[in-house]
């Protein structure tokens, strides 16, 4: 079945919403494969087409393909055009990567503390963690997760604030900061890129976290993106006492 | 001054200058000068950098000079019970500063900016007349002013540089 070779309508998208052309061209096309309008092993419009129908630059029907073909919805065949493909267990899975589930079994017992909501510039490397111009300003989020007064997690992220300037006013409390961004702020989080070490604690951390110097801790580092934008970076410490990590991959049936 | 422009026809957004919270090292605010100002070559008037508590409310600010000072030594800073005195001319201790500059400045770079700002204590809100403004700058010496909505919100800056040039300006109609 060929999708590409009729004269498709015209499907605008929100020019005046807060999220990037792309990232909501990537929704939409997704939506097409996933409700089967686009079926697997047709081939979907021509680069020129999909920016017809949507009324999109070359540019931005690129980038959203790129992400749906790394999120492996669609896949490119030399000479031929780009065709749906049925999704397998690949490299990108998907996996959930809030932190709270990955680091925090009993986040309803927790009592969640602020400790701080301000702006400051991305310096010691942080700039380039969001990718992000060293001149431009980032919102800092601190807050602490305890139970029974007792340090469980404490997560400081990182916002550029063209990305979500909302966020210096929004309500936060202990809402995992994907969930923020998207449910309200519409902010599409399409990749999680994670990293977990055990490192002994430093003089800041071991204050943070009551614990002494050099006790081991959990470091979860992750960088959030919609589309290839970084929209957010986030470190969360927990101290190491008895750990297990459970990794939950589920392959869709063929 | 019959021409009543008041300060949110002169202030300029906070975003215009580079944020930094309190517990950010003299040596963090640095760098920051560095990429924010001189490696792009631009030097708005006044250099600056805007300090901020935990619940971004502004504490106060830093120039090159403040951030200048919290680089001297001691010695340099003779003290009377707490207030700065100036003992005639200081050049020749100034040298032995440089022969220790590469040491302790490093050291002394390490402290809180909060330990070297200066705290921002006077205000205007949008619809102040600018000579109120232009009065709180000239009265305490200071090279910013914080614009406040409702004394709480903070919504802008105002600068001599824009003060100067509204108040010129009516001197020079004719």
């Amino acid at each position: 079945m060929t999708t590409g070779q009729s004269n498709p309508p015209t499907e605008p998208l929100d020019r005046d919403h807060h999220q990037k052309l792309y990232v909501q061209l990537y929704e939409a096309l997704k939506r097409k494969i996933e409700t089967g309008e686009w079926a697997v092993g047709s081939q979907i419009p021509t680069e020129g087409g999909l920016c017809e129908m949507f009324n999109v630059s070359r540019a931005t029907v690129r980038a959203a393909m790129q992400d749906l073909a790394r999120q492996g919805y669609l896949t490119r065949r030399q000479g031929k055009g780009t065709f749906v493909q049925r999704r397998t267990a690949s490299e990108g899975l998907p996996v959930h990567t809030s932190f709270q589930e990955l680091m925090l079994e009993d986040a309803a017992k927790c009592a969640v503390t602020l400790l701080a909501r301000t702006v400051m510039m991305p310096v010691d490397g942080l700039d380039a963690e969001l990718g992000i111009a060293p001149d431009r300003h980032v919102i800092y989020i601190r807050r602490l997760w305890a139970m029974a007064n007792e340090p469980v997690i404490q997560q400081e992220a990182y916002i550029p604030y063209q990305a979500c300037p909302a966020l210096l006013e929004a309500e936060i409390s202990g809402e995992p900061l994907v969930s923020i961004l998207e449910r309200k702020h519409g902010i599409r989080i399409t990749r999680v890129r994670t990293r977990l070490d055990a490192v002994p604690a430093g003089p800041a951390d071991r204050k943070a976290m009551k614990v002494h110097e050099g006790s081991p801790l959990l470091v979860l580092l992750q960088h959030f993106y919609s589309g290839d934008t970084a929209v957010a970076y986030a470190r969360s410490i927990k101290p190491a006492r008895k750990q297990s990590l459970l990794l939950d991959f589920e392959r869709e049936s063929a | 001054m019959s021409d009543t422009k008041v300060v949110k026809d002169l202030m300029i957004g906070i975003f215009d200058y580079p944020h930094v919270p309190y517990w950010f090292s003299i040596s963090q605010a640095i760098k920051i000068v560095r990429v924010s100002f001189l490696d792009t070559n631009k030097y708005p008037e006044p250099l600056a950098i805007l300090v901020f508590d935990q619940k971004y409310h502004l504490l106060g600010t830093l120039t090159l000079r403040d951030i200048l000072r919290g680089l001297e030594p001691k010695f340099l800073k003779a003290t009377v019970g707490g207030a700065h005195i100036v003992e005639g001319d200081q050049t020749e201790l100034a040298l032995i500063w440089d022969s220790l500059f590469d040491i302790k400045a490093k050291e002394m770079a390490e402290r809180p900016v909060s330990e070297i700002m200066i705290p921002a204590k006077h205000f205007v809100e949008p619809h102040d007349p600018i000579t109120k403004a232009a009065y709180l700058m000239l009265q305490h010496d200071l090279v910013l002013l914080p614009v406040l909505e409702e004394k709480r919100k903070f919504v802008g800056l105002v600068r001599m540089i824009e003060i100067f040039d509204a108040l010129s300006n009516a001197i020079l109609k004719e």
